[in-house]
């Protein structure tokens, strides 16, 4: 096997950018196509109407992310990247040590950027290197690292930017391994749970190469209730689970709620929803219980009387009173009929009716994540590569030579990112110097033009 | 709205109107020019501060981090566009970046214009959902907004550097595509018209502008070129690039963390979710075209103007041309 690895056009740019460009158009036309797991069969067709909506589902653009071609990209993203880092990223790790060469007037002025000047040396001072001393404590308190052997030196700023595509590709890399973890071995769902009932995981949701496994025990729902903002509306959801083992021993009883979750055994449990299921009243003595279902703010439930009248009861929250309406056909608006508070009763029609509360439901989201981990240092792992990929790496070259009372100075040097700014920093350390030339510059100008009166002067009286 | 907060917020709107009024002026002032464009510096700056402390008065009003809603963060990106703007022109010593700076204010204050035309409900400062009380909010949205201001002044960038490249064409092709993207959204925003033909309207006219733009490269008008300021915007462009692309970074890893502590999943591919992952990959794909400048700097500022497209698409166009999800913090309707 030769020393060098080598992928062709696999492990090169073009090839990320080809793949790149391909996934983000396939995303974005997930993005805009209603999907069918979120949302359901119905909001398709309600977007594109039946029969197109078919087609679009038969296309497989309402199921993007799991489309055979999205997995695809996804495996020639992580295939390339993979090669990309092993033959171009990884191995310029290695060179990262390398020092760089010094250079003299000549090959600085190769460079894509460089300047030069010549002015006059201060009487009295041979052995030069003046100007390099200054240019080296102002690299210096910019952050370069310096190299000075005489008249030569070489600064390099911004090295760990270097870091940047190895950081991040490692990054991206163990996303997907830590994506693919929690694919294998983890589950999730989602149940509405009633006052009393309990949390169980067998209708979770898993890949189809699942190798992960369930847990024994469930939660049972011994509170929960939603506080609101004066105007109504809801501020807060809150649900207390008690964690029984399969013999209905309790083991932990906590409480959570949006934003708080509440984590047992590796598995989480989120707050996502929270509604009421039906209200408890007594007709008479006699209990009954009337679902509802949710309207605007409130819950509402609609029991018909006869041929044109209904009785419509509306509830809040578990505190709010529950207010009883009738409507009639021919009304314009129902009426209100009586306001119960919780635990009260009032007499309608001769019947005598007891609003004992509210039976709530709430809308509980479990998960077991077993890859979250590496998921997590993969996001630590962009997050930092990313950063250092704007870190602009410099190089900066300059040389000093002395003949006779003439200093010529060159300085030179690249920044493939941030380059205006690396240019006018490099112009602003040669100013003083090109201040220095002009001034030399006028001098000699002026010595040749006083030398050439004097000369006519000369010519002038020898005549 | 408290009297201070719609004076402070009336200021900056007006200095950012103020300040594009004098770049455009200091062209028929050609000995007063770099006084003139001096002072649109200092008007913008006074509007950047006013600004500044109206953001503030509004967290004080409301008691919370004041980013909850579309009109909020319309006031963050124009904060972030002027700031940023300030901090180019200072950082290059003023020379030069006032082909850009006429842009940004314009800019400014037409996001500036968008949000005094919001329905009131907007203004008012409301409370939350209960989805949104969290202290995730004030790490998640201000990087993503902060980045969406600066990839818009990387795609304005590079419309300058088009512009000195001789590329007057490309140039009025993509002014035209943003421009039509841009009034897609306001109809979306403010018309009732059906957000299909709206949809149409963006994606492709973005697509159609695109390609013309692109095809026009070739046309150069060779006595137009400035090769050292088509350099610096170039610079500047992937310098906005540069901050931007790490803050999109954060700020959608950062939505993940909290959608995870929230409810579970850090990703579910929510639509506004995905946007924003596009325009991330859009703005990788530009990172990997200029490592080794695998394409000519021109086309690279026609990337960046797709990038600017993809943008506005993800943080206006999905709730306003009628896009599901979660990320109803920019709904109107
Ligand atoms: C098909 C997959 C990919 C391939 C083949 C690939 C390849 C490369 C190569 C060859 C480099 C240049 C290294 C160098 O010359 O120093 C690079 C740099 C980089 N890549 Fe990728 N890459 C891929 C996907 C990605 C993705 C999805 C991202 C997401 C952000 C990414 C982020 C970066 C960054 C931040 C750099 C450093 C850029 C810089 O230093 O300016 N790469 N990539």
């Amino acid at each position: 096997m030769s020393k060098k690895l080598s992928f062709g056009i696999w492990s090169s740019v073009k090839m990320s950018v080809i793949l790149i460009a391909l996934t983000a158009a396939t995303i974005l036309v997930g993005a805009w196509c209603p999907q069918e797991g979120q949302v359901g069969r119905e909001k398709v067709f309600e977007a594109f109407g039946k029969d197109n909506g078919q087609i679009v589902i038969n296309l497989g653009l309402a199921d993007t992310y799991h489309s055979p071609w999205f997995l695809f990209l996804i495996a020639m993203l992580s295939l390339s990247m993979l090669a990309a880092s092993f033959e171009r990223v990884f191995p310029r790790l290695l060179t990262l040590k390398n020092k760089m060469p010094l250079l003299d007037k000549g090959g600085i002025e190769k460079l894509p950027f460089h300047k030069s000047v010549e002015y006059e040396a201060e009487p009295g001072t041979e052995s030069g290197g003046k100007s390099l001393d200054e240019i080296e404590s102002k690299l210096k308190k910019k952050g370069f690292n310096i190299i000075r052997e005489g008249n030569k030196l070489t600064g390099e700023q911004g090295l760990i930017g270097r870091l940047a595509p190895s950081v991040t590709h490692v990054g991206l890399l163990s996303l997907l391994v830590g994506v693919t973890i929690t694919s294998w071995t983890g589950f999730n769902g989602f149940q509405p749970v009633k006052l009393g009932e309990c949390l169980s995981f067998e209708d979770s949701q898993h890949s189809k190469l699942w190798i992960g496994s369930l847990p024994n025990w469930q939660g049972r729902v011994i509170e929960t209730r939603r506080e609101n903002h004066p105007t109504g509306e809801p501020k807060q959801w809150y649900t207390t689970l008690a964690i029984e083992d399969k013999f209905g021993k309790v083991l932990k009883t906590a409480e959570l709620s949006v934003n708080n979750p509440l984590t047992y055994d590796n598995v989480d449990i989120y707050q996502s929803s929270w509604g009421i299921d039906s209200i408890a009243l007594k007709f008479n003595g006699q209990k009954q219980t009337i679902p509802v279902n949710p309207m605007g703010k409130r819950f509402a439930a609609f029991l018909p009387l006869d041929q044109d009248s209904v009785m419509i009861f509306s509830v809040l929250d578990q505190k709010s009173d529950l207010r009883i309406f009738a409507k009639r056909s021919n009304w314009e608006a129902p009426k209100i009929l009586t306001e119960i508070k919780p635990g009260q009763s009032a007499t309608l029609g001769g019947v005598t009716l007891t609003y004992d509360g509210i039976i709530p439901r709430t809308g509980l989201q479990y998960k077991r994540d077993p890859g979250i981990f590496v998921v997590y240092t993969a996001f630590g792992f962009i997050m930092i590569g990313v950063l250092l990929a704007f870190i602009p790496h410099r190089h900066v070259w300059a040389c000093e030579e002395q003949n006779d009372n003439k200093i010529s100075l060159a300085i030179g040097g690249r920044s493939p990112k941030a380059k205006i700014a690396f240019e006018r920093m490099i112009e602003k350390i040669i100013e003083p110097y090109e201040k220095l030339q002009i001034a030399w510059q006028l001098k000699n100008q002026t010595e040749k033009i006083v030398d050439e009166q004097i000369r006519e002067e000369i010519c002038q009286t020898s005549k | 709205m408290s009297d201070l907060q719609v004076v402070l917020t009336n200021t900056a709107g007006v200095t950012s109107i103020i300040s594009f009024w004098i770049f455009v002026a200091s062209n028929a002032f050609k000995n007063w020019k770099p006084k003139i464009l001096g002072s649109a510096f200092w008007v913008l700056l006074i509007g950047f501060i006013a600004l500044t402390c109206a953001i503030v008065a509004r967290g004080i009003e409301a008691q919370r981090f004041p980013l909850s809603n579309l009109y909020e963060s319309l006031l963050w990106f124009a904060w972030a566009i002027m700031g940023a703007y300030l901090w180019l022109a200072a950082t290059l010593n003023h020379a030069g970046v006032w082909h850009l700076g006429w842009l940004a204010s314009l800019t400014a204050a037409s996001f500036f214009l968008y949000g005094s035309w919001l329905p009131q409900s907007q203004h008012d400062i409301q409370p939350l959902v209960p989805a949104l009380v969290s202290y995730w909010r004030q790490i998640h949205v201000p990087p993503l907004i902060v980045s969406y201001a600066m990839f818009f002044l990387s795609g304005l960038s590079g419309l300058v550097q088009l512009w000195w490249g001789g590329r007057r064409v490309t140039v009025f092709g993509l002014i035209f595509t943003i421009l039509l993207a841009c009034s897609a959204i306001a109809l979306g925003t403010f018309s009732q018209i059906a957000v299909y033909y709206l949809q149409a309207l963006f994606v492709g006219g973005s697509l159609l502008g695109v390609i013309f733009s692109w095809i026009n490269l070739k046309k150069v008008k060779t006595e137009a070129i400035n090769a050292s300021r088509e350099e610096l915007y170039d610079d500047i462009s992937y310098r906005c690039i540069s901050v931007g692309f790490p803050l999109l970074t954060i700020g959608i890893i950062t939505g993940g963390l909290w959608a995870n502590h929230a409810w579970g999943s850090y990703w579910s591919w929510d639509p506004k979710e995905s946007m924003a992952l596009v325009t991330w990959l859009s703005y990788a794909a530009y990172i990997h075209l200029r490592i080794h400048r695998e394409i000519p700097a021109d086309k690279l500022a026609v990337v960046s103007c797709i990038g600017l497209l993809l943008t506005l698409l993800t943080y206006l166009g999905f709730n306003t041309l009628g896009f599901g999800g979660l990320h109803s913090y920019g709904q109107l309707k």
